[in-house]
């Protein structure tokens, strides 16, 4: 088929130059000028009559096959008046589709705000681009109605038969009863692990064996349950674990510091510069203010807090009264 | 599908009026759990209306099944965030231990930072485990535990019971008012993701709740599980279950290859909360991290939630069920179009 309409399309490319009277009769002309300079009339007119009929047989053979490929009534008719609304309607077909993929690059924008929300990194209410939802009721509303003879439902466009419920009090109760028959069960209170001993005073059937490796449940807590529910319970401040960590540590610390043996070590101030913490916005203000101290250290003893750092050790009395108080 | 009483109260479906499954908890009183005294939901038609909210808060409900894969974690995250849509003030408790899918379905995975176990441990506490969804402020994500982690069991059942007596004390200290915000109140819902099975799990799962959703498929293995499971569910003392047939399929349905929701209903004797069609577009909305309900448009899944939802908060059940497709009556309807 492609070969075939590539044909088609040639034949007629070629077909334009016998059909266009204004280049054929320059061609012509020229020809018979030149021809006119050194050959008799005889053969100039053989010559044009043979020339013609070539042309007027390729016309004819260009209009037969013009003639015997079927055309689409559009492009056979070529009045523009009465082709105008389908190629309006193609016109309008095309700017519909290319502005919708437009506004549909807009909507699917990565890292747009619209796209945050929608990914739940931005809260939509608090942008004001969020819909409040409209308390609709959900069993009629224009996705779900109701056949007037409610025997039927269309919900979201699919027309479903409906069936009323015959369940009754009695039945349900029915029901209970044969599961209160078939299964005897007590809530399990007592968890132990394999191996360990039953206590006295325990409903056998209220134990629960876990096996010791099982997978996510365990038997063996480092918390006790008063602690559990104090840790519950905790609405503010600092958690108990994390109180804990930092008093242990703090208590490590100061145990440290106590020692004699760090008490008499003077650490040399250039040391103690690497061992302290990169403090970013006193950095640079250390450095300077460090190199002044040293360099007055044997004219002006006493230091300020801020100037020796949290880990110049000569400091330690000022800085230790500063947390008592 | 429908509460059909919904739409004309004053009709003559004598056969379609059923007693809210609230009345069973007046007739029996060997149950140890109290019960709260049920208020009769007035669910009149009516445009941009609230569902009413029956019984005392925070309503306590554990979404279980027994058997696996039948949709709890799917259940749980759509009508933890239909409540949250509705005005609701919800926490959704992830209590499976062993294998957590609740954050994935919320997209908050990321998010997850301390668990219930780190709040035990006192590593951190319970308000910087809840994890707040952006897009709904009143919906909150709590884990029990992260994957490696295990959960002492000692007190498991005891802890989540703590957990929700301190979500419930929640807006008596902070007030609500206190940071500005509203949703630091005390929960109006705590719905609790019940891990598959009747281990350990379970028994931890279902400890502080009151009332249970049990999610069924209709297949006879999963309906085999989900007797039992009410069966434990019973004998615990939790008396008001409402069952959701899950996975639905009409065609399968009319002919007659799969259980119609009334035949499960029958085998298990359950009121219905909801019934939910298959629908491809729950393994889409599974992937985005992008729960059903939040769909615009709708799907037919995502509507079943929303029912499902509204009677939960208004503690009312199906009193009609969707059969089958009807065919379409068209002008091709003729030649079978």
């Amino acid at each position: 088929m492609a070969l075939a309409s590539i044909w088609t399309v040639e034949f007629r490319l070629l077909s334009v130059h016998p059909c266009s009277p204004s280049s054929t009769t320059r061609t012509t002309r020229i020809h018979r000028f030149r021809i006119t300079n050194g050959i008799p009339r005889e053969v100039l007119t053989r010559t044009q009559q043979l020339k013609q009929h070539c042309i007027t047989s390729v016309s004819q053979f260009h209009h037969q096959l013009v003639t015997s490929i079927p055309m689409p009534q559009f492009l056979v008719n070529r009045n523009i008046g009465s082709n105008l609304p389908i190629w309006v309607c193609v016109a309008v077909v095309v700017l519909v589709a290319s502005l919708r993929r437009v506004f549909s690059r807009k909507k699917e924008r990565p890292g747009s705000v619209a796209d945050l929300v929608r990914r739940g990194q931005l809260r939509s209410d608090r942008r004001g681009i969020s819909r409040d939802l409209k308390y609709e009721d959900p069993f009629d509303n224009p996705l779900v109605k109701v056949s007037k003879s409610k025997s039927s439902v269309e919900m979201c466009g699919k027309v479903y038969r409906l069936a009323p419920v015959t369940l009754t009090q009695e039945e349900q109760t029915v029901h209970q009863r044969r599961r209160s028959r078939a299964y005897q069960w007590k809530r399990p209170t007592v968890f132990l692990k394999e191996g360990d001993s039953v206590p006295p005073d325990v409903d056998p059937d209220t134990i629960r064996w876990i096996p010791a490796n099982h997978p996510f449940v365990t038997t063996s807590t480092d918390i006790g349950e008063d602690f559990a529910h104090k840790n519950v319970n905790q609405k503010h401040g600092v958690p108990f674990r994390i109180q804990a960590e930092h008093e242990a540590l703090q208590k490590k610390l100061e145990a440290l510091q106590n020692e004699e043996e760090l008490n008499k070590v003077v650490i040399n101030p250039t040391n103690a510069k690497e061992l302290e913490r990169p403090f970013n916005s006193h950095a640079k203000s250390n450095d300077h203010a460090e190199k002044s101290s040293l360099n007055n250290q044997m004219k002006d003893p006493p230091f300020s807090k801020l100037e020796n750092g949290p880990n110049h050790f000569e400091s330690e009395p000022s800085s230790g009264e500063d947390q008592k108080s | 599908m429908l509460s059909l009483h919904h739409h004309l109260p004053g009709t003559t479906n004598a056969n379609l009026q059923i007693l809210p499954t609230t009345h069973l908890r007046h007739s029996t009183s060997i149950h140890p759990k109290p019960y709260l005294p049920p208020l009769t939901p007035k669910a009149l038609l009516q445009w941009n209306r609230k569902p009413q909210l029956a019984g005392e808060t925070p309503r306590v409900v554990v979404v279980t099944s027994g058997k696996g894969g039948v949709g709890k974690t799917t259940t749980t995250a759509n009508i933890g965030l239909s409540l949250a849509r509705l005005g609701f003030s919800v926490v959704a408790i992830d209590a499976d231990v062993g294998l957590r899918n609740l954050d994935l379905l919320l997209g908050l995975e990321n998010r997850v930072n301390y668990t219930v176990v780190e709040v035990l441990n006192g590593e951190c506490r319970l308000d910087q485990a809840l994890v707040r969804d952006k897009r709904w402020s009143n919906f909150e994500l709590l884990c029990i535990s992260k994957p490696r982690s295990k959960l002492p069991i000692g007190f498991g059942g005891k802890a989540l019971t703590w957990l929700v007596e301190a979500l419930k004390a929640r807006g008596d200290v902070t007030g609500g008012n206190r940071n500005g915000s509203t949703g630091s109140r005390s929960p109006d819902f705590i719905l609790i993701d019940c891990p598959a099975g009747i281990d350990a799990g379970f028994i931890t799962a279902i400890t502080p709740a009151n009332e249970a959703v049990l999610i069924t498929t209709p297949d006879i293995t999963a309906l085999r599980d989900a007797d039992r499971v009410t069966g434990l569910l019973e004998c615990d003392g939790i008396r008001d279950i409402k069952m959701i047939v899950n996975r639905v399929r009409t065609d399968m349905i009319k002919g007659e290859d799969m259980m119609s929701v009334l035949d499960v209903q029958e085998m298990l004797g359950l009121p219905l909360l909801g019934a939910i069609p298959e629908d491809s577009e729950v393994i889409r909305s599974t992937n985005r991290g992008y729960p059903l309900v939040l769909n615009k448009p709708p799907t037919l899944a995502g509507l079943a939630f929303e029912q499902a939802a509204w009677r939960l908060v208004e503690q009312d059940s199906m009193q009609a069920v969707m059969v089958e497709e009807e065919p379409k009556r068209g002008f091709f309807s003729f030649f079978g179009g």
